[in-house]
């Protein structure tokens, strides 16, 4: 009985071999192995059918997710192009049978789009580079220097970023409406005799200052974050490069602007985009700092429904809906240009830092 | 060569050093308090800035929770009334309570789905592909877009289609919503009964499915730092693994996931403090609602985020603690 079967694998043991050793002579020989052998060594293999199936796997399922992520504005997009008469029609779904550019136009002569989009660069321009550059010059300050209670301190940045800024947005609001530090200014007031009984020094509200302040501080949005990234990134330098330079006899603050600051562009980079949009599509701050009609228009006041605009008829929601998404296009669309050019060193910037509990 | 030089050197240091020997010692250390000096200088934007502007603001943010305020022309006065502000928030305010519960279960179940799923998805993106460039740009643009505007944008659009379905105005037209829904709950449903298991889990796995959205949303920056600690592995240990023979799955269990367990204790961290502050939070939307009702609610908002944030840091410790427990440092000179 198991001759027959020995007798077979036995065949087939002496065929395999028989063409390795054929692989081999023509390997040794030089000679070109014949194009359908080849494509069989290649492809008719294990190793790389299970490798296929996993590229096939991560492609459909990272591609699901980018879907996932895309759809949305995709979604915004067709909407936003769509005439009024789309919006009735139920044989429309997602491509206008009526495209126009209405709303966009309504939005921008309407609400002032150009106006608010030069402010909120501006302001959004200061506080990334303020933020950016008071993270890398404390996060260099915690990283390399050793002094007393500086684990403290460091507990401190951690407790800044931990309390939630709606927990202190009242004394935030009150600190910055009444702007004076410690009563100082206050009571040299009162002792030049002031006849003002009310601690109102300065209204700092409806400008750049208070966000200004925060960010020099670094005490805005989500800043102990980017001082603890830079600290992670500096601990992963040597110290041997600043050692290199203080022989060469350059003092710390050169070294630090000279040598340090250059190498850390693409960090520098993160930071500057981490700060940068999160300013830009904030709204804690827009509505706590800028409560007055008279303040600089920024773009997250933007959103609303223009006056020219018609919206009172059968599909009055979808419309509205449909507008203020447009809205919100628009403010991002800046943002996702400047994305585009920076994602490569944003993505770069973070890899490098080697972020470590 | 060398022993000359360094004699020289050390005759020109000594010779003038020599008569006066207490002086040399001050210098040295001076050098050394000038570096400690410089550490504050650096620090010194942030140390100000907390001492000045942050303390007196969290002091007075205290202050305030025991206070009831009245505005008037010439500024505001403070009365003290003790505790009543956070008797209020936790006896009489029902909703206080109830939505922090909720608040506490929702991100029971999804935390673990926001930390598992940027870990995978970090991994998958750290592998060499075709179109690799572009998978990334994708993933990390909810990082950059998806803050405030947007979540106020898709909150006002949610309110205004609840109303919608509330006066029930039947109208036709396609509906121009974000993806939120993208699988129906029904037929989740229909296939998982099926099987035999708890109706709890059904519902969580359905939450789960509709709510990808959301957690792709959110781990953005959890995707960011775990592709951060996957580039700092050395990949020498990956191929004495690849010659030892240890398959795709083993090495990540055995080499992956040590390795990069620090930063699962970071992403947990930053989850929370994330997911509990986001605009999008129960109870922070709750908090804002009263804050915005008139002035006894701005103290009775303030004393109830401050009783949320204590809440907050127990839940972190307890977290950080359970987590901190299993996770395995490489020894490092740092």
């Amino acid at each position: 009985m198991d001759m027959p079967v020995n007798d077979k694998k036995a065949q087939k043991a002496l065929k395999k071999q028989l063409e390795k050793e054929e692989a081999l002579r023509r390997i040794r020989a030089q000679e070109k192995t014949p194009f359908l052998l080849r494509l069989k060594y290649k492809y008719l293999t294990w190793y790389f059918a299970k490798r296929f199936a996993w590229a096939l796997f991560r492609f459909v399922l990272l591609f699901g997710i980018s879907f996932i992520i895309i759809f949305p504005y995709i979604s915004k997009i067709a909407g936003s192009i769509m005439s009024r008469d789309d919006f009735v029609d139920t044989t429309v779904k997602l491509i206008a049978k009526y495209p126009t550019f209405d709303t966009y136009k309504a939005i921008i002569n309407d609400n002032h789009y150009f106006k608010a989009l030069f402010n909120s660069t501006l302001l959004s321009l200061l506080c990334g580079v303020c933020q950016m550059l008071t993270a890398a010059v404390v996060g260099y300050g915690f990283s390399k220097f050793k002094f007393k209670f500086r684990n403290a301190i460091f507990y401190l940045v951690i407790f800044t970023m931990i309390v939630p800024h709606d927990t202190i947005q009242l004394s935030m609001f009150m600190k910055f409406h009444y702007f004076d530090i410690y009563g100082i200014v206050g009571g040299i007031k009162k002792l030049l005799g002031s006849a003002e009984q009310t601690p109102a020094i300065a209204n700092l509200l409806n400008t750049f200052w208070p966000l200004a302040i925060l960010s020099i501080t670094g005490l805005a949005f989500k800043n102990g974050l980017y001082i603890y990234i830079m600290r992670q990134y500096f601990n992963g330098v040597p110290d041997e490069l600043e050692e290199a330079a203080y022989v060469d006899g350059a003092g710390v603050i050169r070294t630090f602007i000279r040598i340090i600051l250059p190498m850390s562009v693409p960090m520098l980079v993160t930071i500057f985009m981490f700060a940068f949009s999160w300013q830009w599509s904030d709204t804690f701050y827009t509505e706590l700092f800028f409560p007055s009609k008279s303040a600089p228009l920024l773009l997250p006041k933007i959103v609303g429904v223009p006056a020219s605009l018609d919206t009172n008829y059968a599909a009055q929601i979808t419309y509205e809906t449909a507008i203020r998404n447009t809205c919100g296009l628009l403010i991002l669309a800046p943002l996702v240009i400047i994305y585009l050019f920076a994602q490569r060193t944003l993505i770069e910037g973070v890899e490098r830092s080697g972020i470590t509990g | 060569m060398d022993k000359s030089i360094k004699t020289k050197k050390s005759n020109v240091d000594v010779k003038p050093a020599t008569p006066q020997k207490p002086g040399r010692q001050r210098k040295v250390t001076t050098l050394q308090k000038q570096k400690s000096r410089m550490g504050w200088v650096f620090i010194s934007p942030f140390l100000i800035g907390f001492l000045v502007i942050y303390l007196p603001m969290i002091t007075e943010s205290i202050y305030f929770s025991f206070c009831k305020m009245k505005t008037g022309s010439s500024g505001y006065t403070l009365n003290f009334v003790g505790l009543e502000n956070y008797k209020y928030a936790i006896f009489t305010d029902k909703d206080f309570v109830s939505n922090l519960w909720k608040s506490i279960l929702d991100l029971l179940f999804q935390i673990p789905a926001i930390v598992i799923f940027s870990l995978f998805i970090a991994v998958l993106l750290n592998e060499k592909m075709k179109g690799r460039a572009i998978f990334r740009a994708i993933f990390f643009i909810p990082v950059i877009v998806s803050t405030g505007i947007i979540e106020q944008i898709d909150l006002q659009n949610y309110l205004a289609e609840v109303q919608m379905n509330a006066t029930e105005i039947s109208q036709g037209g396609m509906q121009v919503t974000s993806g939120t829904e993208i699988i129906s709950r029904l037929e989740v449903q229909r296939y998982l009964q099926g099987m035999i298991v708890g109706n709890e889990l059904v519902i969580y796995i359905t939450n789960l499915v509709n709510g990808i959205y959301n957690i792709v949303n959110k781990s953005g920056v959890q995707m960011l730092i775990y592709l951060a600690g996957l580039q700092s592995i050395s990949p020498s240990i990956y191929e004495s693994c690849q010659i030892d023979g240890a398959t795709a799955w083993e090495t990540f269990w055995k080499i992956t996931f040590p390795m990069i367990s620090p930063m699962i204790l970071v992403n947990t961290v930053y989850t929370v403090i994330d997911s509990f502050t986001s605009k999008s939070n129960v109870v922070m939307n709750y908090i804002s609602k009263v804050y915005n009702t008139n002035n006894d609610g701005m103290m009775q908002a303030t004393a109830m985020s401050w009783m949320y944030f204590l809440m907050v840091i127990v839940i972190l410790l307890a977290i950080g603690g359970i987590i901190s427990a299993y996770v395995f440092y490489q020894r490092r000179d740092v």
